[in-house]
């Protein structure tokens, strides 16, 4: 295999300006965070009836996203679909990038960060029933071994790396299907409540993180004037296609059971309440239905900016399908005795977005990018630039 | 072993709130400000909800108390990862702030919304127990000797009384009931050993008929409602 890999120079003025960008915000993120800390969860749009809100979307999200992409990156390593090598080692290193950033999301909605060491205090401090718990071993080692595939990868040990893949594509499948456990296991939140849920987070991960790389594998080999193989996003906008499909029949079969009894009214309240919009336009429009277009349409299908444009609408529309899960789930208000529940007891939760709760999102997004950056400048993760070699081995044979 | 239960009597009960300022007051509970209220930032270990069923002319609308329902198979249990909640051998739920991480999971799982997350530096920290100083000193479930924001709260069926009430040798159901139980001037609660059959909660639900929330998620919780 004559591919090497090698680190971008980091140099030029465009690299700086977006490494000090992605610090400062990255930076108000800490500072509106540490304030939350100080002044309490009341500065969070979060309420006793809205108990979650942007850190778990946000987390949730990146969890799909870094499973789907490591899962993907088994396609070189585990499958030998050669074709796929030159971004493997970008799709393993978002996956921990990733991945960091969803712990950094749970540590943001915890009331006591301090005591989150408590979550991993397996079997000894914990209770084992909890999803919560489970899902505590799930994350941690799914950062472990996607620390060591990395290094077989760097280290071109190519038996060991594919051991470690395959042990990777399976964890991750189980990091995804664990989150979705958090919420499908939930028999009080009728949205919630559903035994497909793990398997349509994974399938959303799969989507999503596929999209998401989709768009890094374009972006970076334009900025850093590399050639792309077209044919690479091609096949994968095909597997794309393929996915986005799945991922809609099984959220079609899910609500289509909850809009039968018992589970009717909430489940009509999510399709046509105040934050239908979100599941309509975001989830459903965004996620499956203009990417279903833009991928068979067969003009748009051929060409890299449709195929952009659809991984775009699937990234942007995976976030809105966990808004349209987190937030409508457990803002239906709870029916404690049968009718209707006079006052606030009665009346659906609203999710205010305040300005520390977004700065921190934000904030999370941008210690990515910045990690991400970093990553590339420092380790080998992008494909030589071929031309760039050739042009030196002919200047020093002339 | 006794298994606490409470038995409200929805005929008597009048809806005067007299439950949630007594809760309120025993536990020092936080009073919230009208925009807390709004928000739903409030912390109630107690509240009272109304309930209208049927159309006018024939309305009819149930005020009924809602504390936790200390529930046999409590989902709130069973989510937390951090055994912050756990159930007491006496059937009580109770919420350690020490090892709660404020994850809400458990106000996620609850099916009665009995828990509320403490979202701010509340200006009383202090627990006023006159019946139980809290000190630093007593390292064991219970007192936690100030609030502290960022973990979840519930109602605890006042046990620190129980639990004094048991090492004075005094009669629980009788001389000692929870804080709620002891301020409804109507007399509509009444607490006591669910397994004791002597007990007047015991000859209440042999007497009458009764009802428990949200039968169909099987949380088998320890709170029967009389219906009227």
């Amino acid at each position: 295999m004559g591919l090497t890999f090698e680190t971008i120079d980091g140099k030029s003025r465009g690299f700086r300006i977006l490494t000090a960008t992605l610090t400062a915000v990255s930076m108000a993120g800490l500072i509106s965070f540490v304030i939350s800390y100080i002044k309490g969860h009341y500065l969070l749009g979060t309420s006793n009836i809205l108990p979650w809100g942007m850190p778990i979307i946000v987390t949730i999200y990146l969890i799909g996203l870094s499973a789907g992409s490591l899962i993907l990156s088994s396609l070189t390593y585990v499958f030998r679909k050669e074709a796929y090598r030159p971004i493997s080692r970008m799709a393993v290193f978002l996956a921990i990038v990733l991945i960091f950033g969803a712990m950094v999301g749970i540590a943001l909605d915890l009331g006591r960060p301090e005591k989150s060491w408590r979550l991993f205090m397996f079997f000894v401090l914990n209770n084992m029933q909890s999803m919560f718990a489970i899902n505590g071993i799930l994350y941690g080692g799914y950062f472990l071994i996607g620390l060591v595939y990395l290094g077989f990868i760097f280290g071109e040990k190519s038996k060991w790396t594919k051991v470690m893949g395959i042990i990777a594509i399976g964890w991750a499948a189980l990091v995804h299907m664990g989150t979705g456990a958090i919420f499908g296991f939930i028999a009080t939140r009728p949205i919630f409540f559903s035994p497909i849920k793990p398997f349509e987070f994974l399938a959303a991960a799969m989507v999503s993180g596929l999209a998401l790389l989709m768009i890094a594998v374009v972006a970076i080999f334009k900025f850093t004037k590399r050639d792309l193989d077209k044919d690479i996003i091609f096949s994968l906008s095909r597997l794309l296609l393929v996915l986005i499909t799945v991922l809609a029949m099984m959220v079609l079969v899910d609500k289509l059971t909850h809009l039968y009894s018992p589970d009717r009214e909430p489940m009509v309240w999510l399709l046509t309440g105040p934050y239908s919009w979100v599941f309509w336009g975001l989830q459903v429009g965004c996620a499956y239905i203009l990417p279903i277009i833009l991928l068979s349409h067969p003009r748009y299908r051929k060409t890299i900016k449709g195929v952009m444009a659809a991984a775009f609408l699937v990234v942007i529309g995976i976030f809105g399908e966990r808004f349209a899960l987190v937030i409508p789930g457990t803002a239906y208000p709870l029916p404690f005795y049968p009718g209707k529940i006079e006052g606030i007891w009665g009346a659906a939760g609203s999710f205010p977005l305040t300005p520390v709760e977004l700065l921190m999102s934000i904030g999370i997004f941008a210690l990515m990018g910045l990690f991400f950056i970093l990553g590339l400048k420092n380790l080998e993760l992008l494909p030589a630039d071929e031309k760039k070699e050739q042009m030196t081995t002919s200047a020093a044979a002339t | 072993m006794p298994r606490w239960g409470m038995v409200i009597d929805l005929d008597k009960c009048v809806g005067c709130q007299a439950c949630s300022t007594a809760c309120k007051a025993e536990n020092n509970v936080p009073h919230g400000s009208p925009d807390d209220q709004r928000l739903r930032r409030d912390i109630y270990w107690n509240k009272v909800i109304a309930v209208t069923n049927g159309k006018y002319p024939r309305v009819m609308t149930e005020l009924i108390p809602m504390p936790c329902m200390h529930c046999d198979h409590a989902p709130c249990v069973t989510v937390c990862p951090a055994k912050a909640t756990y159930r007491r051998e006496d059937g009580i739920i109770v919420q350690d702030f020490r090892r709660c991480i404020g994850c809400k999971y458990c106000i996620v799982a609850c099916p009665y919304g009995a828990r509320s997350f403490n979202s701010k530096e509340q200006e009383e920290k202090k627990y006023h127990r006159p019946d139980l100083p809290p000190g630093r000193n007593v390292w064991g479930q219970w007192p936690f000797p100030t609030r502290t924001h960022g973990v979840v709260e519930k109602c605890t069926f006042c046990f620190h009384r129980i639990d004094q009430g048991i090492k004075e040798g005094k009669k629980i159901g009788k001389e000692v009931v929870p804080a709620c139980v002891e301020d409804c001037p109507a007399e509509a609660r009444k607490f006591g050993d669910l397994d004791d059959t002597h007990s007047e909660v015991s000859r209440l639900l042999s007497s009458r008929g009764w009802i428990r929330l949200r039968e169909e998620l099987d949380t088998k919780c320890k709170v029967y409602y009389l219906p009227r």
